[in-house]
């Protein structure tokens, strides 16, 4: 039963023999990134690249529900993104004051 | 003439009134928020994000050529974010490795 399903996602149209599968892997990247640089000192962290970030992960969460195949890998990896880069922005943004 | 032509891109399917249009543009502004960062002492580039800007970019890149369409606007902003990534990476780590040299007799 779980070989079905396994074997299903294998061969998939959103599955790891596509594209679909691995760009959203290497959106998960920034997720990655970013929880390893929460532990730094904010003096080190980038209120553009954050903020760009922010934007970045709001339209591309759009973008992975309206696009065909409706993509919820890059929905899930957005919607990380984008809170783990908001608690980013404000610890940014407390260090400012 | 010209307006009709604007009004076609206008109403294009993936034109400035859907996310196929702006999910790239927004894009952009990672590639533009890391250029302003060239200007930033090393010591604030993280290694972890610019390795991620740089795979993000240069993976995209090769998928964006053979989804179908073939998405250029997708292509250009992802070689830029690569090569933005790329540059920030070998200041960091220029400045870590290759600038010890003057580190040295400061902290004597």
């Amino acid at each position: 039963m779980a070989m079905a399903v396994l074997r299903a996602f294998w061969n998939g149209p959103v599955g790891p023999k596509t594209t679909h599968f691995w760009g959203p892997v290497a959106n998960g990247g920034f997720v990655v990134a970013a929880m390893a640089d929460m532990k730094k000192p904010a003096e080190t962290i980038s209120g553009n690249m954050t903020t760009a970030m922010c934007l970045y992960s709001g339209a591309l969460m759009r973008f992975a529900w309206m696009v065909q195949p409706r993509n919820y890998l890059l929905l899930a990896c957005h919607a990380s993104n984008e809170v783990v880069q908001l608690y980013q922005l404000s610890r940014w943004v407390n260090a400012q004051g | 003439m010209a307006a009709s032509k604007i009004q076609a891109l206008w109403n294009h399917p993936a034109g400035p009134k859907t996310i196929h249009f702006w999910a790239p543009t927004f894009k952009w502004g990672i590639s533009i928020a890391n250029v302003a960062d060239f200007a930033k002492p090393p010591e604030k580039i993280s290694y972890p994000q610019q390795v991620a800007v740089a795979c993000t970019g240069l993976i995209w890149s090769r998928y964006s050529t053979v989804i179908t369409p073939k998405n250029w606007n997708l292509f250009s902003v992802n070689v830029a974010m690569a090569g933005t990534g790329i540059y920030q990476l070998s200041r960091k780590i220029r400045h870590d490795y290759f600038s010890e040299v003057e580190e040295v007799p400061a902290k004597e």
